[in-house]
């Protein structure tokens, strides 16, 4: 057992004990090769099976919206920022949460390691900075920091924002010299290549959504894909009604997105969803100066204005 | 004539655009028959959702217009739009359709000389252009 | 029963003759996975592909499909009247589905041709369509088919079954419909059904040891529908669950639809659409009224219909084959096998009221 799986454990089973929430939403460990699942603990025999490692990819701020009781949560610096969110958009209150911060190092990526294998993987081993893959016939050894997804290797802010413990030391804030790299790609595409960059990458898409369900900001009582009157969206595999529903998707997002890569993640056809958002990112970050969920004070940028901001564009 | 009619989708604010519209249409300004307007509270009304819907039903160019900023009927309304309508155009040309297909203004109600100057400057951009294939649902 | 022998290296050439007759499906590598889909005159079916990402499902029952078609046109002989759109059924032949795949359209059949309804759609898809399977030499670890009424060369649902064996295929011949595709591509090297048999039965029970993933399913028929139905473990089970669908768009016997009118212009199209009982608004009536409005609800009715309602209705075992595909797939790891064996497992704490109802609902 890694040390920041012992301390969430034992800090979550303190605050369960003490009665100081009713529950501990964490991660336990999955039944494959590279998975965890989102767990509730209400029990402290529950509590000790909370795990912590590289493959708590998604979001736990998700499983916050609307719950009534006291709630112990467990936060990488990116979940912290979503329940900064919530907290702006009353989805959750501050008194609610006890939240244990984990400082992270970054979650790789399993389809990127599975890609390294022409076999299926049986087994996954981690160490502090490595990990083990086993697959029928070999077995081999790689770097956490050559597989971080693609997310976590130009995340500036590992530190939970907003927190009531850590479960480990604070780690050193990178400073990344382009974070729009993969962004700053496709703007350098003609305007027929980016049409065609966004039509491959939606080829696969099924419409299953879980692109939006395992989003933390997605939370509306009737999304507007399931709005039938107007209809937005065709509910087929339409190019065009699949595109539309990236497009508003990402926009909904914009200036709350955190990147925190749980879209990728839940994908079932690993579609780089994040191609939307990242421009949305890049965007409020350049003109506003915004980057969603680093306090619970300032409004996001389309819920306020500057009678300054750029209007070169209008006439 | 075989060639499609180009179609342009103006959303204007009843409060301002609107009024000027109607402004310039009684002082007998010309301007392009290319423009089909639908009246609409507020500028900041306008969403993604209704700029994606023109396009799908087959619009070639969308433009929005509200009340000049400080002038809002509603106060801030347009101060909001002014931030959703550059993300929205950004978002939209990232993903490969030409941003000059969607247009923003400021007119006021007494500006219809301003009206028919960029209605005409809006038709003269989208109609060389010719027609919009793209964020066109297909034929079902 | 006939056994016939392919080489490898006539089998490119046989599958162009077969082209003159049959559309072909098979399997595909696209980006990182494996998808079946209609293959054109210079595509083959990957034959090394370990599982599609999606199943084959969709080559009966696509994920969108125009069932009825429309005019407003007023000139039209049509104006008004909803005609089904010309449909395509002609011979088709699915190349190397997997066993546990083909079982699984047996399940489908199920639901699609009854005795009181046959889907037009579907039926006639499944009569033009020829499975020809490739069975599971190393199974994946995911796989659980032998414990779920399947197996790696399981024949159910098969018109032939092709053993990999190295330089060569075996193919046997399970129905006519398989000895006409083997004849149209010419393939007619016959081996000793003995011998070939026996080659193929050796390779059948080193390929079911290798499997290493299993369910218990032995007592769940027993089990009454309101105990497991009040189970503890369903809040558990769907703390975790995000309602997106993709277990069951994955799933190769999950076979719900949704029915969605579009018009353009003057035309109205009917389609029908892969639905999935995860999202809320599956079960919202037009009142507003939803009786599976909880995620729990929904998730307990997934698990319950494939493991339970599914059994007590058509007395053909699990809604289940064993690919393994929703294990592997679901964004939140919910474990078909982990429910299945609790569920198997479960003895309600003390006697209640509703373990008297015997399995009746449905």
């Amino acid at each position: 057992m890694n040390t920041i799986t012992k301390n969430i454990q034992e800090l979550a089973v303190s605050l369960l004990r003490d009665k100081t929430v009713d529950i501990v939403i964490g991660f336990k460990s999955g039944t494959v090769p590279m998975s965890s699942v989102p767990f509730v603990a209400k029990t402290t025999e529950q509590a000790r099976t909370f795990i912590w490692d590289t493959h708590c990819r998604l979001n736990l701020a998700n499983y916050l919206t609307g719950r009534k009781e006291k709630i112990g949560i467990i936060a990488k610096g990116c979940d912290s920022r979503n329940i900064a969110n919530h907290i702006i958009e009353n989805k959750i209150s501050r008194e609610q949460l006890h939240i244990i911060g984990v400082p992270c190092s970054g979650m790789v990526d399993k389809v990127k390691i599975a890609s390294e294998f022409t076999e299926e993987i049986i087994e996954y081993t981690e160490q502090p900075d490595s990990f083990v893959v086993k697959t029928a016939s070999q077995t081999k050894t790689l770097l956490k920091k050559d597989y971080l997804r693609a997310n976590c290797s130009t995340c500036m802010h590992p530190n939970p924002v907003i927190y009531d413990q850590l479960a480990a030391d604070r780690v050193t804030e990178p400073l990344i010299e382009n974070q729009f790299a993969d962004v700053n790609r496709i703007e350098a595409l003609s305007r027929d290549e980016k049409w065609q960059h966004f039509d491959d990458l939606l080829q696969d898409c099924i419409r299953c959504y879980a692109c939006r369900n395992a989003c933390p900001l997605c939370y509306c009582p009737t999304c507007f894909v399931d709005e039938s009157d107007p209809q937005w969206v065709g509910k087929g595999t339409d190019t065009t009604d699949i595109r539309t529903f990236h497009f508003l998707r990402a926009y909904h997002c914009a200036g709350r997105c955190t990147d925190c890569g749980a879209c990728v993640e839940a994908c079932p056809m690993d579609i780089n969803v994040r191609d939307f958002t990242r421009k949305l990112n890049k965007d409020v970050f350049d003109m506003y100066g915004w980057e969603a969920g680093l306090d619970i004070k300032n409004r996001p940028p389309l819920d306020t204005f500057n009678p300054d901001d750029p209007d070169e564009f209008i006439k | 004539m075989t060639e499609k009619q180009i179609k342009i989708v103006a959303f204007l604010c009843n409060w301002c655009s609107y009024g000027a519209a109607d402004l310039a249409g009684v002082s007998r300004m010309q301007y392009s028959t290319d423009i089909r307007v639908i009246r609409v509270p507020c500028s900041g009304r306008i969403d993604a959702k209704l700029i994606l819907a023109a396009f799908r039903e087959g619009a070639d160019g969308v433009w929005v217009s509200g009340c000049h900023p400080g002038e809002c009927h509603y106060l801030e309304g347009n101060y909001y739009a002014r931030r959703k309508f550059i993300l929205m155009g950004n978002l939209m040309e990232h993903m490969g359709i030409d941003k000059n297909r969607v247009h923003f203004s400021w007119i006021s109600s007494a500006e219809a000389t301003k009206f028919a100057k960029v209605a005409r400057e809006v038709a003269d951009t989208i109609v060389p252009m010719g027609p919009n294939d793209r964020f066109v649902k297909k034929a079902v | 029963m006939e056994i016939i022998k392919i080489k490898k290296s006539d089998w490119a050439g046989g599958i162009d003759k077969s082209r003159k007759t049959y559309h072909l499906f098979g399997p595909v590598k696209h980006k990182n996975h494996h998808i079946f889909r209609q293959l054109e005159n210079n595509i083959y079916p990957d034959m090394e592909y370990m599982s599609s990402v999606l199943s084959p499902k969709s080559v009966l029952f696509p994920q969108s499909q125009k069932i009825l078609v429309t005019s407003a046109d007023a000139s039209g002989k049509a104006c008004h009247i909803f005609t089904p759109p010309e449909q395509d059924h002609t011979p088709r032949a699915v190349i190397g589905i997997r066993p546990c795949d083909a079982k699984a359209v047996q399940l489908v059949k199920l639901n699609f041709d009854t005795k009181e309804y046959q889907d037009p759609y579907w039926c006639s898809a499944f009569e033009a369509t020829t499975f020809v399977g490739l069975a599971v030499n190393t199974p994946s670890v995911l796989d659980f088919s032998t414990s779920a009424g399947s197996g790696p060369f399981a024949q159910e649902g098969l018109d032939v079954l092709l053993v990999d064996c190295k330089d060569h295929y075996l193919a046997k011949i399970l129905s006519q419909k398989g000895k006409e595709f083997l004849n149209t591509a010419g393939f007619n090297e016959k081996e000793d059904p003995k011998a070939a048999d026996q080659v193929i039965q050796q390779m059948k029970i080193s390929a079911e040891k290798a499997i290493c993933s299993v369910i218990q399913t032995q007592h769940l028929k027993k089990k009454t529908v309101l105990e497991l139905y009040e189970a503890p473990f369903w809040e558990d089970i769907a703390f975790s669950c995000i309602s997106c669908g993709t277990c069951a768009y994955v799933c190769p016997t999950c076979w719900c639809f949704d029915i969605q009118d579009e018009t353009q212009g003057k035309t109205a199209v009917r389609f029908r659409n892969w639905d999935t009982c995860m999202p809320a608004l599956f079960t919202r009536h037009s009142s507003g009224h939803n009786p599976r409005g909880e995620k729990i609800q929904r998730v307990r009715q997934r698990f319950m219909h494939k493991l339970k309602y599914f059994d007590d209705k058509y007395d053909q075992g699990i809604m289940c084959i064993g690919c393994g595909r929703c294990v592997e797939k679901c964004p939140v790891n919910i474990d078909i096998r982990d429910i299945c064996n609790l569920m198997n497992a479960y003895k309600p704490e003390k006697e209640s009221d509703a373990g008297e109802i015997k399995g009746e609902i449905k």
